[in-house]
């Protein structure tokens, strides 16, 4: 016999009720319909058609999908191995009491965050421009004389008899470009989580391990490492998510294509593509439950993790 | 340790706090405000564009039309990409939209993904056979609104394309522009041009705006040519033996150390500048970019001139055709034959038509109004040429676009099928169109299976034939 609810209960379902009723509306029941289109084809209100798993199979077989994935785990790459220790090394580097001025590189750094995402892409689209853009400028300025393209990427046939100013950026480079612009755009952001967690370290140890005569290298792997794990391993997890989730920055860098070859195409600009400009709705819900697949089983990967090192 | 009454009772109190009250009464008092707030419904005809100068030239028109039939005329603007969210949003979930809607060319492929019966737009086919408008309009501007046989939009224009040149550059080294007859003969009169006076192993500037990657471009080039991305029947022919001749052949333009042609940005102010300068003699211009030009490069007055396209062979096709926009009726209208009077009155015009031509120099789809003097009238931006009746004298010949869902696809793939042949002709060596064609044809055959396994998807295709 089931229990009656009792007036605890009541007054928590009060408090939880309008969370509940909005979670229901706005994310519940889209949720099932997604589950509901991605086993259909659809086009306007009055027309769909049950086609089973056929949109799973066609995702498995679609190379611009597969080009999406791998598009999206080289930038996903590119954010965790390049960024994160560079943002890392940012942060000890602005730890350091002796630097002076460092509230100010501090901001400097972080202050890319204050843009939005959109302006940046729109920024970024100039400054890769071919002939007028400010790297192929600079570089012009810096490299014309002693070392062209060609010599530079020997593999690259795409570079033969190209300028530094000419340099295709948004054409044959475009992975590149967009880890280099969110490499501007985040490495403050994580920057911030770093430094937050340097300055938690218990000071005492790092002199500890000092005076055992520890040099810097150690220090860093015996004290700084173990200390920062928590936030680091917090900080990975955002970095997997947000790289996974990236489509406003090559969608706008590339003027509203994936760019040539479909250097640019990313899971969720495919999802876009396959939902808002092919209108094929129930295959961008397959491919936005591959993709949520994907990020609960990281998301359970970095738990399963964490919980054996804390172990 | 607080007993299960108190802590019933300190649930209770926080919930009965002059907090919880506020937070209740605002959520009530918002919630009555939205509820009675007036449903915006303006009275007369609701029309979405997304050109703010069309709405320039339809609001004198429709000023015109509502004092004549008194109902009154709504005309917002939306950039390309937010009408079209709107548009399909309505018509994919069924609400109504706007009583006219005015759409560029790559926004309506989705809309003819489904049934015939589930396209948003009314179809127009009876109303414009009965009006006797496939004879009034140019034939070729009624294609990309066409699905299954049935017409979904009148045309908005033509966008025939010439070739726009550096006049005064070509003249000042003496060449004569009438000996050009095809591509070869433009590369091999207009050569000299590209010598390289400043000694930095490069030309001073390149024959053609073209390169390899430009997806509009690449399909004027290929339709120009007889190529094609989809027949009447809405086949993909991507992978045609012509179109792989004729990507081959653009292809070699940019290749080796014979290249003529160059990228230039034509939306940027770089790109502008680059124009200006002069690194560029040639350049694929559709009707629409005439004004634009005017509009962004004053600096240019007198120093531009229009021909025809060079033919790909003796005797071809002169001319291509970029963009485009019609205006169709949303099933959701209340007022359909309200709607189609207005699409008259705004499309066939003579004072709008007139308008088109002078303020962004697009001539009109309608045949009849092609005799009005002001075609011929001698344009000063471009060097005294009646830019109009050029335009007019290619607009029969320009070729036809069949619709498809998948056409934007197909362009896509084009270019992916470009850029990739590029990369292993350079890789190769290779830069005649004789070397590029066997790769030409490897690369557009996969981008013909592409098209063709994402049709094989669509459960309602065929459904209604």
């Amino acid at each position: 016999m089931a229990r009656a609810p009792t007036n605890a209960n009541k007054a928590a379902y009060l408090f939880l009720a309008p969370f509940l009723v909005v979670f229901a509306v706005f994310t519940l029941y889209p949720l099932v319909l997604s589950g509901v289109l991605a086993v259909q084809q659809t086009h306007g209100p009055d027309h769909a058609r049950f086609v089973g798993l056929d949109n799973f199979i066609g995702l498995a077989t679609d190379p611009l999908f597969h080009k999406a994935l791998g598009n999206t785990i080289i930038y996903t790459l590119g954010s965790l191995l390049i960024q994160l220790p560079l943002a890392l090394g940012l942060a000890m580097l602005l730890n350091q009491p002796s630097l002076r001025g460092r509230w100010f590189y501090r901001l400097i750094f972080f202050s890319p965050q204050l843009m939005g995402l959109v302006f940046v892409a729109m920024l970024a689209a100039l400054v890769f421009e071919k002939r007028a853009g400010l790297l192929n400028q600079a570089l012009q300025w810096a490299l014309d004389g002693w070392l062209d393209p060609e010599t530079a990427f020997p593999w690259m046939a795409v570079l033969d008899g190209v300028t530094w100013l000419d340099f295709p950026w948004l054409q044959s480079f475009v992975m590149p470009a967009l880890i280099l612009v969110s490499l501007w755009m985040y490495i403050g952001y994580n920057m911030v989580y770093f430094l937050a967690a340097l300055q938690s370290i218990d000071k005492s140890l790092v002199e500890a391990c000092a005076v055992d005569g520890a040099g810097p290298v150690t220090r860093f792997f015996a004290v700084t490492v173990p200390s920062i794990r928590p936030v680091a391993s917090f900080v990975v997890l955002l970095s997997l998510i947000g790289s996974l989730q990236l489509f406003e920055l090559p969608y706008i860098l590339l003027d509203q294509t994936a760019g040539p070859q479909n250097r640019g195409l990313t899971i969720v600009m495919y999802l876009y593509q396959s939902g808002f400009e092919a209108g094929d709705l129930g295959y961008a819900s397959a491919i936005g439950w591959v993709l949520a697949l994907m990020l609960v089983a990281l998301a359970l990967g970095q738990v399963f993790i964490m919980r054996r090192e804390e172990r | 340790m607080t007993t299960r009454h108190e802590r019933i009772g300190a649930l209770w109190t926080a919930a009965l706090s002059p907090g919880a009250w506020v937070i209740a009464l605002l959520a009530i008092g918002s919630g009555i405000a939205v509820l009675a707030m007036p449903v915006r419904d303006e009275p007369g005809l609701e029309v979405w564009i997304f050109a703010f100068e069309h709405g320039q030239m339809y609001e004198p028109v429709a000023d015109e039309w509502t004092a004549e039939t008194g109902t009154e005329v709504n005309v917002r603007v939306f950039g390309i990409p937010a009408l079209a969210r709107r548009v399909m949003g309505g018509f994919f979930s069924g609400i109504e939209t706007a009583d006219l809607i005015e759409c560029e060319r790559q926004m309506v492929g989705p809309m003819f993904a489904g049934p015939v019966e589930s396209v948003g737009f009314t179809d127009l086919t009876e109303r414009i056979e009965a009006e006797g408008l496939m004879g009034r309009i140019n034939a070729p501007s009624f294609t990309p609104w066409m699905s299954r046989g049935r017409v979904f939009g009148l045309p908005h224009d033509v966008h025939p394309v010439l070739l726009g040149y550096r006049s005064d550059i070509v003249e000042a080294a003496g060449i004569d522009m009438s000996e050009i007859e095809t591509w070869d003969d433009f590369q091999r009169v207009l050569r000299p041009l590209m010598a390289d006076t400043d000694g930095d192993g490069r030309p001073d500037r390149y024959l053609l705006s073209f390169w390899e990657n430009h997806l509009e471009n690449l399909e004027v080039l290929l339709l120009q040519g007889g190529g094609s991305m989809f027949d009447m029947d809405g086949v993909c022919t991507l992978g045609s033996e012509r179109n792989a001749e004729i990507l081959a052949e653009v292809l070699s333009w940019c290749m080796g150390d014979d290249r003529f042609c160059t990228e230039i940005n034509e939306w940027s102010n770089a790109g502008h500048m680059q124009t200006i300068e002069g690194y560029a003699i040639g350049y694929l211009m559709p009707d629409w970019m005439c004004g634009i030009w005017m509009r962004q490069m004053p600096q240019l007055e007198g120093t531009v001139k229009l021909m025809p396209l060079p033919a790909f062979e003796p005797g071809g096709r002169r001319t291509s055709v970029r963009g485009g926009s019609m205006m169709g009726i949303p099933k959701t209208t209340d007022q359909p034959d309200v709607a189609w009077e207005l699409i008259r009155e705004l499309y066939l015009s003579r004072d709008v038509a007139r308008e088109l031509y002078e303020s962004n120099g697009i001539i009109s789809p309608v045949t009849e109004l092609w005799d009005d003097p002001m075609y011929d009238e001698p344009s000063a931006f471009f060097s005294g040429q009646a830019v109009g009746r050029a335009y007019i004298g290619e607009a029969p010949n320009v070729p036809p676009r069949p619709a498809s869902p998948y056409y934007r696809s197909a362009q896509l793939r084009l270019q992916d099928a470009a850029v990739i042949t590029g990369e292993r002709a350079r890789a190769a060596g290779m830069s005649t169109p004789e070397e590029i064609l066997p790769l030409a044809r490897e690369a557009l055959a996969d981008a013909q299976a592409s098209i063709e396994r994402q049709m094989a998807r669509n459960v309602f295709i065929g459904e209604d034939e």
